[in-house]
């Protein structure tokens, strides 16, 4: 099948479905457009001069279209911001100095990406226990599981920083992973038992009966079946750890501070106000990681989101 | 082709003493026993949810019995692991491996046997073409026809060389004329590779036409082994006689006379050929009699008097049901004589009663 341009675009429609009309697609495009308008002058303020961000009414547009866009809407776009964001002067006419952001970014990748993949290794092996061999009071097991989430985390942020402070994990990469890992895994056990639940028991027998030791079943039937879950989790559980702030802040220390903290310190730091271009260029930095991610699975993730309410 | 005659073989490939399965509270299996011989065609025949799965799942080691044995080749394997005893099994959904394609799917209990890739080739090729499968040998099981699946399905199983093969409902998600074929197809396979199969079905025309040996099953137990002619001449049970035989046998309730040799009932006295030997004066029991043993009476011969109610014609046989005495009753006619009657009609019928079963009333034992 050739692609289309929409193919091309990574726009791929999931197979079996209808196709929306033009009306419909209008619909959806004007929604999406409100949805992501924030996010798009977010992008827009980041490449702003910096005198630019709080100009009432706004620029608006990097272009002015060939004479389409009154010129006061119009802003020069600058790639300054960018270049702030890791090395600026910070006291007024000063030397530009390193702002190690380089080093902030590497942690939010790094934090993020060992703890979800570590959740994700140990939760889904827990959850194939859960619904394959289930134990005496499984449900209650799984309840339990849960409600390690439903405390908010400004309940449960004094203890853990006391027990940090003990055991002396404040401010380690290993601390911070351990328990970031641990909140990825509730969210990972339930999902992943809910795609190992969707799948035919009957399949594993099968393979069993072929001559497949319990392990090999597991690796070489069950999860390759679950490739789209696990893409989905992935997404969700890099998602939730990359924008999480609150345990960053009160568990990582200088060398191991994540970018939303560093974000937050940066804006607020030197009694000058908020910097709205320096803001928008961390933020907009800040998405491309997620971004990129998502994109790439984003197949996985369509089957992944959907898995159970089409037939197969 | 390597002809291996069916039923050759001189040992028992199979043999189940009182095996029980209970799953929580349903009792799956109970006290199950029967033997198979090499190379033998054996169906377990029974309704839905009547132990056949348990029971094939017991056999290939995916369950442990609860008690009893079970012996595979003379060997007790009852709790010895599922590799090594021989067995492949073909499931009702065909539990094909979704994420690999057929290549691989035949593929797969060769490599988990660490055969060389060399060999591997040659059988799935080999495979491939009894099957017919050859030019889909690269596509996914979600691609593939029905038809296909149940032919994937077969290959993984039969690609081992089993020695027993454990087919559950293998032809319950095709369509009617799809069933037809594989029905042929799994005969021509099984004289073919010469395998011991044990074929559990709902479907009395599969278990009929393709059985060497049938075992009906009844709440997780063996009512009646037999070929299907002593199934369907001499049922031990009633509960046989109303499931074997196309239409079911007439069934109704008579009693035995004083003279302990006739029976009263609802369509007169009926003496059978030989006398009951275990029937007491007064005792109550079932009648049966074939649909085929009942005709419309000769003038001047004994005959009961009754009326049509439902014609079902089937081409050059019309099944007939007609109530006399107060009992419905089918009958068999060829399409010439029942063209001639219709709904509402009186209609003079004769019983056969050389031909009639008698089973104990309460038990369904049959009675000799």
């Amino acid at each position: 099948m050739a692609e289309s341009i929409w193919g091309k675009l990574g726009l791929r429609r999931a197979s079996g479905v209808d196709k929306a009309g033009w009306g419909r697609t209008l619909g959806v495009a004007v929604v999406a457009f409100i949805y992501f308008l924030p996010v798009l002058f977010i992008i827009f303020t980041a490449f702003k001069p910096q005198g630019d961000a709080l100009l009432v009414p706004p620029t608006l547009s990097p272009t002015s279209l060939f004479g389409l866009i009154p010129d006061h809407f119009v802003f020069t776009p600058t790639l300054e911001n960018f270049g702030s964001v890791f090395s600026r002067s910070m006291t007024p006419g000063g030397a530009p100095e390193a702002t190690g952001f380089d080093r902030y970014f590497f942690n939010s990748i790094f934090i993020a990406s060992v703890s979800v993949l570590l959740a994700l290794a140990i939760g889904t092996l827990a959850a194939f226990g859960f619904s394959r061999y289930p134990l005496k009071g499984n449900d209650t097991y799984l309840f339990i599981i849960l409600t390690t989430r439903m405390l908010p985390a400004i309940v449960v942020i004094i203890p853990v920083i006391l027990m940090f402070r003990v055991v002396g994990l404040s401010g380690s990469y290993f601390g911070i992973i351990m328990l970031y890992t641990a909140f990825n895994l509730a969210f990972t056990i339930w999902m992943m038992k809910s795609f190992f639940d969707e799948l035919s028991p009957d399949v594993e027998d099968a393979a069993r009966i072929d001559g497949s030791s319990g392990i090999r079943v597991f690796f070489k039937i069950a999860l390759p079946q679950v490739i789209a879950g696990l893409a989905a989790t992935f997404v969700f559980g890099l998602i939730l750890t990359w924008n999480e702030f609150l345990f960053a802040l009160l568990l990582s220390g200088p060398d191991t501070r994540t970018v939303p903290v560093a974000m937050n310190q940066a804006v607020s730091s030197g009694g000058r106000g908020t910097d709205w271009t320096l803001l928008a260029a961390i933020e907009t930095l800040f998405l491309i990681p997620v971004f990129l991610v998502t994109f790439f699975l984003q197949d996985h993730l369509l089957r992944g989101v959907t898995f159970g309410t089409v037939k197969r | 082709m390597t002809q291996a005659s069916p039923g050759a073989g001189n040992g028992i490939a199979l043999r189940l003493d009182r095996v029980s399965k209970t799953y929580g509270s349903v009792r799956a299996v109970h006290d199950l026993s029967f033997a198979v011989d090499e190379g033998r065609f054996f169906v377990l025949f029974g309704p839905s949810s009547v132990g056949k799965t348990t029971t094939l799942r017991t056999i290939a080691g995916l369950v442990p019995p609860d008690s009893g044995t079970v012996e595979i080749g003379g060997k007790d394997v009852t709790r010895a692991p599922i590799m090594g005893r021989g067995i492949s099994m073909v499931f009702q959904s065909f539990a094909l491996y979704p994420h690999l394609n057929v290549y691989d799917n035949f593929a797969y209990p060769l490599r988990e046997e660490k055969t060389a890739r060399g060999e591997i080739d040659k059988r799935v090729n080999e495979t491939a073409e009894i099957l017919k499968l050859t030019h889909r040998l690269r596509a996914k099981p979600a691609t593939l026809s029905g038809g296909e699946q149940q032919r994937v399905a077969l290959g993984r199983s039969l690609i081992r060389r089993p020695k027993i093969l454990l087919l559950d409902e293998p032809l319950t998600n095709l369509d009617a004329k799809l069933r037809h074929e594989t029905r042929a197809e799994l005969k021509r396979l099984h004289r073919q590779f010469g395998m011991t199969v044990i074929y559990a079905t709902p479907d009395e025309l599969e278990a009929l036409s393709m059985g060497e040996e049938i075992a009906v099953m009844r709440d997780g137990s063996i009512v009646q082994i037999g070929t299907p002619d002593e199934l369907y001449e001499r049922p031990v049970h009633a509960y046989v006689a109303s499931k074997i035989g196309s239409p079911h046998m007439n069934l109704f309730k008579a009693s035995v006379r004083a003279d302990a040799k006739s029976f009263d009932t609802p369509l007169g006295t009926l003496v059978p050929a030989a006398p009951c030997k275990t029937a007491n004066a007064g005792e109550a029991v079932l009648i049966g009699i074939r649909p085929s043993d009942i005709r419309l009476a000769a003038k001047g011969e004994a005959a009961v008097a009754s009326k049509v109610h439902l014609l079902e014609p089937l081409g050059d046989i019309t099944i007939v049901s007609v109530e006399a005495g107060g009992e419905m009753l089918r009958m068999v006619l060829p399409e010439a004589t029942a063209a001639s009657i219709r709904t509402g009609d009186s209609a003079s019928i004769a019983i056969d009663s050389r031909k009639i079963h008698v089973f104990d009333a309460a038990s369904g034992q049959a009675m000799t």
